[in-house]
């Protein structure tokens, strides 16, 4: 289980996390909120990245913010939204990296640790992608090796900033199934991030409404999803519409004429 | 000698283009081969030329500019960035007082030793100096070759390595010390050749690839045998010696557009 208590972070001056407290049993739980709600910074602050002035972050009971980076990137394994390789390391090598905080620090990885790499590639079934170098894949190729490498890096949580950011429509899909998968199959506990409240309908179990540094609602999926909380979220209307595999949310009325981007 | 300088530069060539994340890196990045030169020249001005003041007063220059370099980047701030930033300035700033030094000089007795020293030559080595430049050689050398994996994940940019467990501030300071002891050491020894640190981790990448398990191993090689070449053209192309610092990089700069001709860098 994961659990936050009253975490606030600030940049320098602008304070970004009010008081965030969250609480996540098992399954795939997602962070929705606009543009710059504190979401990325939340998940920065449960991996390590970001130091957070004040709070607690439980995980199974075990208080993650006092670890040290190598024993917090055991329990907590982290997929970026952005990731530039400078060097073209072979998508074998990049996964390999998950290893880590499990490899030696002068020795490096050992026989266990490429074998876990490989487990990890089959598992997304990019097996043969391995010795080609990352920097030549496709957005939606790359997006599954990081996957792969949280993986192998084996925290019994993981996180995934925006999944599915510059993805095709299809790619999208196979993403989040790739992880939902994933979740079904290690019992391992997931947190991701969205901006699309339809995937978080058809993929997500719990749904974290984010806005302005707070956790607004909480719930299932479906409940949480609604015509009332999607206004306060995004100030946008939509109407939640009944569909053979279950809700989906459309914008209403005439959004199109009306919107603030056409004078 | 030659050898275990120009693997100790290379080492540290590489170690920077891991840390900055950029093919471009070399020795010089954060001003260590500049205040070596300024602490060699600084000795030539104030003392007559003998080559343990000389020798001595460079290397500990070397890592004062380092140790500029890295605290002024933690005041532009905490990444790469800011380290960068200090180490361009640093250099700088040395650079200056290198030439403020050359026009102080006495045109017919100091200044020839200036130039001739900062082109770069083996020649002024004896063996008691050897013995005490290759400490910091070796430490540099074997510390830098045990961070190789470390070296990879670093690669990947701070929060990266962050989230794969890296305790990045603590391992950068220790990688950029280590560097600097080489480097400094190599400069003390060998004068300005810092070229070489640039050039043979690209050889070396040709070789082996970019993983860095192989590839430090590989840069030291090559790092070695190249200086090692040049050191033996330098000593026997003329009658008189010819400048090292001169050959490695007549010779250095035509192996680097080749080899990155041949390996077509594409952008990330």
């Amino acid at each position: 289980m994961l659990r936050m208590n009253n975490l606030k972070f600030s940049y320098s001056t602008e304070q970004v996390l009010k008081g965030v407290n969250l609480k996540l049993k098992k399954g795939i739980g997602c962070l929705l909120g606009p543009n710059g709600a504190g979401k990325s910074t939340l998940l920065k602050c449960i991996t390590g990245i970001l130091k957070p002035q004040a709070g607690e972050i439980e995980l199974d009971a075990k208080d993650i913010l006092s670890l040290h980076f190598r024993e917090r990137a055991r329990w907590v394994s982290y997929a970026p939204q952005e990731f530039s390789v400078n060097f073209p390391y072979t998508v074998f090598e990049v996964v390999l990296m998950g290893r880590n905080p499990h490899a030696g620090i002068i020795s490096g990885p050992k026989e266990e640790d490429k074998r876990k790499t490989t487990e990890a590639l089959q598992a997304l079934g990019i097996s043969h992608l391995k010795g080609v170098p990352f920097t030549s894949l496709s957005g939606g190729q790359r997006r599954l090796v990081l996957i792969a490498r949280a993986l192998a890096q084996d925290g019994a949580l993981l996180v995934f900033d925006e999944p599915t950011s510059f993805l095709d429509f299809k790619n999208q899909i196979t993403v989040l199934s790739v992880i939902g998968e994933i979740s079904e199959r290690t019992g391992k506990i997931v947190l991701l991030s969205l901006h699309d409240p339809n995937l978080a309908l058809l993929f997500c179990d719990e749904v974290f409404l984010m806005k302005e540094g707070k956790i607004l609602k909480c719930g299932k999926s479906d409940e949480v999803i609604n015509e009332e909380n999607m206004h306060t979220l995004y100030m946008l209307k939509v109407n939640v519409i009944n569909v053979k595999s279950g809700k989906m949310v459309v914008p209403t009325g005439n959004f199109i004429r009306n919107s603030p981007f056409r004078s | 000698m030659a050898s275990l300088a120009g693997a100790a530069l290379s080492l540290a060539g590489l170690a920077f283009q891991n840390l900055f994340r950029n093919y471009l890196a070399g020795p010089n990045i954060l001003g260590v081969t500049s205040g070596s030169a300024f602490g060699a020249v600084l000795a030539i001005l104030l003392f007559s030329f003998n080559p343990y003041t000389v020798q001595t007063l460079s290397f500990l220059f070397g890592l004062i500019a380092v140790f500029f370099a890295y605290r002024l980047g933690k005041l532009v701030g905490n990444g790469i960035v800011g380290l960068l930033l200090a180490g361009i300035a640093v250099s700088a700033f040395f650079s200056a007082l290198v030439g403020m030094a050359k026009y102080l000089a006495d045109p017919y007795d100091k200044l020839p030793a200036i130039v001739f020293w900062l082109l770069g030559s083996f020649a002024g080595i004896r063996w008691a100096n050897l013995k005490f430049f290759s400490i910091p050689m070796f430490i540099g050398i074997l510390g830098l070759t045990a961070m190789r994996w470390a070296f990879n994940v670093l690669s990947l940019g701070d929060e990266e390595a962050k989230a794969l467990g890296m305790h990045v501030g603590l391992y950068r300071g220790f990688i950029i010390g280590l560097a600097a002891l080489a480097i400094s050491a190599a400069t003390a020894v060998s004068g300005m050749i810092s070229w070489v640190g640039l050039v043979s981790p690209h050889i070396a990448r040709l070789l082996v690839g970019y993983d860095n398990r192989r590839l430090v191993p590989a840069s030291a090689f090559v790092g070695a045998t190249l200086l090692l070449i040049c050191d033996d053209v330098a000593r026997t192309l003329t009658p008189s010696e010819l400048p090292l610092g001169v050959i490695t990089s007549i010779i250095g700069a035509p192996i680097l557009v080749a080899v990155l001709a041949r390996r077509k860098i594409t952008d990330a």
